[in-house]
């Protein structure tokens, strides 16, 4: 098979109706925006947990910061009218993701749970997937990372450290995703319970705006959460679908 | 290798990891062949690697006393959660907290006690032993004249106060200084001229409906955040489809500036005017009928909101607005802080912010303010936080001579007093400093022994969270990992001191353990236990990381007699002429760093600051009609001069600020603390001019004017934000109230919840 046939194939593959459905899980968070306080908890919880690097002012300065969720914020308005309004932005976690098609080497592919997975070793570092991220949520490895000792003692045994030259990004956690399946599976049960999994900005938010689940079954909280009448996906008219829904933040004297 | 095939490998592979296993044990044993670390939620029946244990403890970051829970894996704390059985936090935490990691692994933590050995400040310290240190420090101690020590410590709490207490009682000195720069003086004293209450009341931000907020930035660092941002999320949606409302007054849009409804700016240090009117006009309106609303009313009649609104530049008919909103919604809730509690009339304006609760009936209920019972133990420390005029009572004994022994534990006033203060210099006229810090803060770069503490992850102690939450609760603080270093535990090395001394007889312990084991052991007998039975007491306490009980206060509390009457709020008083210098400053604690303690993190270095998105630095906010004015844009470097010194940072426009005041964030500019945290940015409270306010002796931070003069240089803004408008890209949506409630079942028409097939749930059990 010449490689435009494996293309067009896998198109078709992954591409059919109700693709998606067939699989055991489809991990889904919802954060809603009216709760959030942009308080930047999520971010160095993320941090800690998968091992993300610190980069170091002069490579900041140049744009090349490792965070794989990040607060927004946008202002609107003037003074003494001005409004400021925060939006955590990660991964999407597409199940139509435009950084998976363009993927030279399928670094990026989507994995039984319809989530977003990177494979850093197969990473070439072409950056096209973070070219064709609507949300920019990619980060590249411009520098192998060090950690001054004995700082690197922290490092998340369960979590990669990446290399000089491999995108990484947001995996809702994958970590503890497949520990919670082990789990169950060992505990002979078929699935995992609703709220036994939470990644760790999930875990932390302190004014738990984050939830965070399995949509498949109807009566988990994030499935509840996600057919709030306030439920929208940013950048929806791309028709990527993320996986990561958000619910409006409410303005109080409006109607 | 050429013969060892997989299973081989494996094999050996596995019998090097028990190696490696049995000899991290074997160190551990022989370090410390006493003290067992009661794991959550099973302890350990051996070592077993790759299994995460979870140990349950205090967090140390801030004063909002969180319970934790460390995750640790072969003997290294990975990561840090909030303990979700601690009432206090409830299983969350905030990014400073996370980043209590990084003090145990920082690189430049002490490794061991050490001398100076050059000029004080000269960083020339060289290495000693516990002996030689200890026995230095009990020489000069033991010589010092009576009264000639101060022990000047971190705000702590528990047993650990009681030691402190203890030990100073010992040595016949009442210095005993709890020294931090965000402690809320102002807000004692306001509860204290109001209610006759010594402890700070728990404010149920939770059950409330209607949140009046004067400057206090409830969401980042007043009081307790984590557990306050709980109660703005369930207020959120938690309540049944009510939707509480959040009104936040201040010069400057904090994070729970733009968390809220609606943000009012109003002149700093006049929100006691604002909230006299408010109460005018609840009282005026009928609104509130107790007994006493004739001496109210005459008490607040002079106090009309047209009055108000030339003061405070808040429209009047936006305050009559916030009265009618506040005595209608039921429960309402006013807190203060922030600008209002830190100026010259901070705590005038605080009393004016609590009368609004009496007049609106929330004392006591459910939704406002329920005052807490007397903390189980180490209730002196609330009266040993030392406030501006004690820490100038320090400097001014120091100049004169009389200090002659100065212990500092982990407190670092050097950077968090103005200059203007003159702690620095009175400093070098100290004969002996002792420094009990982890780092080599400011303060310890002027010692002359240095003891250094373990971090809070390696050392026992305990702690009662205060404020509290209504009913008293408890935790202790045991290590989770084995000590890195050559540290002890603060308890420990004041325990060592002793036996020097020869304190035996008032501190028989002789470790921390046992001071906690002894004064548990009295928490323990108050719930008439069964006897013999305090070791699963102890125990279940450390598994849990947190006790508590069911004991509440009555709502029995009233209006101390005469504060009625004395209702007043004084004028504010800045520093400096509006000429010379025509802004006002309005420092605030930064959220990642909070009073600087974090700027040797590099996760709070590089966590962005949630208003601006900047990182590594210092700036100074301005509003952007006056940055205009001035011809500034991000970026431009300034310098900002008060009466008493100047700093230079770069302009960032700054949209939610008044146009007469400029703000910094407090965490920045230190010359010592380690290679993060060094040679970065500006420290605004050097420049801040010693104004304090005479009810409280609090410094009065937002008190300084400051003038700012363009350098005509540049700085780079480190900045991870892009654009800051959304330019119609519908990025953050909002929605009305009314079109908010309801259900939709599709997003973008495409049905993405999928019922699952039977077989698919059924879980064997």
């Amino acid at each position: 098979m010449n490689i435009w046939d494996r293309f067009v194939s896998s198109w078709r593959e992954f591409r059919k109706d109700g693709y998606y459905d067939e699989f055991d899980y489809a991990w889904t968070m919802t954060i809603d925006l009216d709760r959030c306080t942009g308080c930047g908890a999520c971010v160095t919880a993320c941090q800690a947990e998968n091992n993300i690097p610190i980069v170091g002012e002069e490579q900041l300065g140049r744009g090349r910061e490792m965070q794989w969720i990040r607060i927004e914020r946008y202002w609107e308005g003037e003074y003494p009218n001005a409004r400021l309004k925060f939006i955590p932005m990660l991964c999407q976690q597409c199940d139509a993701a435009p950084c998976e098609t363009v993927c030279p080497v399928t670094a990026t592919y989507h994995n039984q749970d319809g989530l977003n997975a990177q494979v850093y070793n197969r990473c070439i570092g072409t950056r096209s997937c973070a070219v064709y991220c609507p949300y920019t949520v990619r980060y590249f490895n411009y520098n192998d990372h060090r950690w001054d000792a004995p700082l690197e003692q922290q490092l998340n045994p369960d979590v990669t450290v990446r290399e000089k030259g491999v995108m990484e990004k947001c995996t809702f956690c994958v970590q503890r995703i497949r520990q919670a399946k082990d789990q169950a599976k060992d505990d002979g049960r078929r699935r995992v319970r609703d709220g036994e999994v939470q990644p760790a900005c999930v875990q932390t938010c302190p004014s738990e705006a984050l939830v965070f689940g399995d949509r498949k079954d109807a009566s988990n909280r994030v499935s509840k959460s996600m057919n709030d009448a306030r439920a929208y996906r940013v950048l929806g008219e791309l028709n990527t679908q993320p996986s990561v829904i958000y619910l409006k933040k409410v303005d109080a004297d409006a109607d | 290798m050429a013969n060892v095939d997989r299973r081989e490998f494996l094999r050996l592979v596995g019998a090097g990891g028990v190696g490696a296993g049995a000899g991290f044990m074997l160190a551990e044993s022989i370090k410390h062949p006493v003290e067992y670390l009661i794991p959550y939620p099973v302890p350990p029946e051996e070592f077993s690697p790759g299994i995460a244990t979870w140990y349950n403890s205090v967090c140390g970051m801030c004063p909002a006393g969180c319970g934790i829970s460390v995750r640790t894996r072969e003997g290294r704390a990975k990561k840090i959660e909030g303990n979700p059985l601690h009432p206090v936090n409830q299983g969350k935490l905030c990014a400073l907290g996370h980043a209590g990691l990084q003090v145990l692994y920082n690189p430049d933590r002490l490794t061991g006690p050490m001398i100076q050995n050059g000029e004080r400040g000269a960083d020339e310290f060289v290495k000693t032993t516990w002996e030689d240190g200890l026995s230095r420090t009990a020489d000069r101690l033991a010589a010092a004249r009576q009264d000639g020590i101060y022990f000047l410590t971190q705000g702590v709490r528990g047993h650990l106060a009681n030691l402190f207490e203890l030990f100073m009682g010992e040595l016949s000195s009442d210095r005993l200084l709890h020294y931090d720069f965000a402690h809320p003086h102002a807000l004692y004293a306001a509860n204290k001229r109001l209610f006759g209450e010594h402890q700070l009341p728990y404010y149920d931000i939770r059950n409330t409906r209607y949140l009046l907020s004067f400057g206090a930035d409830y969401l980042t660092n007043w009081l307790s955040p984590v557990h306050h941002s709980l109660g703005f999320g369930h207020s959120r949606h938690g309540n049944d489809g009510v939707r509480g409302r959040f009104v936040q007054i201040e010069p400057r849009m904090s994070i729970s500036g733009a968390a809220a409804d609606e943000w009012i700016p109003a002149r700093p240090g006049t929100e006691g005017f604002l909230a006299l009117s408010v109460a005018h006009r609840i009282v005026a309106d009928g609104h509130y009928e107790g007994d006493d609303a004739g001496e109210w009313r005459k008490a607040l009649s002079a106090w009309s909101p047209g009055r108000a609104a030339s003061l405070t530049g808040v429209s009047e008919a936006t305050i009559s607005r916030l009265a009618r909103e506040f005595a209608r919604a039921d429960p309402a809730l006013a807190i203060g802080g922030g600008a209002a509690a830190n100026h010259t009339n901070g705590v005038d304006n605080l009393v004016a912010v609590s009368a609004l609760n009496y007049l609106v009936g929330n004392i006591g209920k459910p939704g406002g303010v329920v005052f807490n019972p007397e903390p189980v133990t180490g209730a002196s420390a609330i009266d040993r936080q030392a406030n501006y005029r004690t820490m100038q009572k320090l400097v001014e004994d120091a100049r004169d001579g009389k200090i002659d022994v100065l212990i500092v534990n982990n407190t670092n006033p050097a950077f968090s007093l103005p200059l203007a203060s003159g702690f620095r210099e009175a400093m070098a006229a100290i004969p002996t400093i002792v420094s009990l810090s982890s780092f080599i803060d400011e303060t310890t770069l002027m010692a002359d022994v240095l003891l250094p503490s373990h971090t809070y992850l390696e050392g026992w102690a305990d702690d009662m969270p205060e404020p509290g939450v209504g009913f008293p609760v408890g935790a202790i603080s045991q290590p989770v990992v084995a000590p890195l270093y050559n540290s002890r535990s603060t308890g420990d090395i004041v325990l060592d001191l002793s036996g020097k001394l020869g304190f035996n007889e008032a501190i028989p312990w002789t470790s921390m353990e046992d001071v906690l084991k002894d004064g548990w052991r009295r928490i323990y007998e108050r719930g008439a236990p069964e006897p013999g039975d305090f070791d699963s007491f102890w125990r279940d306490v450390l598994v849990s990381g947190v006790w508590g009980e069911n004991v509440r206060r009555g709502d029995s509390v009233t209006i101390a007699p005469g504060a009625i009457e004395g209702m007043a709020v004084s004028e504010p008083r800045l520093a400096g002429e509006s000429g010379d210098y025509p802004f006002i400053l309005h420092p605030y604690l930064s959220s990642s760093m909070y009073d600087g303690r974090g700027a040797n993190l590099p996760w709070m270095q590089e966590l962005p600051d949630p208003m601006t998105s900047i990182v590594y630095g210092t700036w100074v906010e301005m509003n952007p009609v006056t940055a205009k004015e001035m011809g500034l844009t991000d970026g431009d470097l300034v310098t900002v001069t008060s009466g008493t010194g100047s700093i230079e940072a770069p302009v960032v426009v700054f949209p939610a600020i008044m146009p007469d005041v400029v703000a910094m964030p407090i965490g920045q500019g230190h010359d010592a603390l380690g290679r993060y945290a060094r040679n970065r940015g500006a420290n605004p409270i050097e420049i801040l001019a010693p104004e304090t306010d005479s009810a409280s002796g609090n410094l009065a931070t937002s008190a300084t004017r400051v003038a700012l003069a363009p350098t005509g240089r540049r700085a780079t803004l480190v900045k991870t934000g892009g654009e800051s408008r959304q330019l119609g890209r519908g990025i953050v949506q909002s929605t009305g109230s009314r079109s908010s409630r309801g259900h939709s079942a599709k997003l973008n028409s495409i049905p993405i919840v999928v019922e699952v097939a039977e077989s698919a749930v059924v879980e064997s059990a």
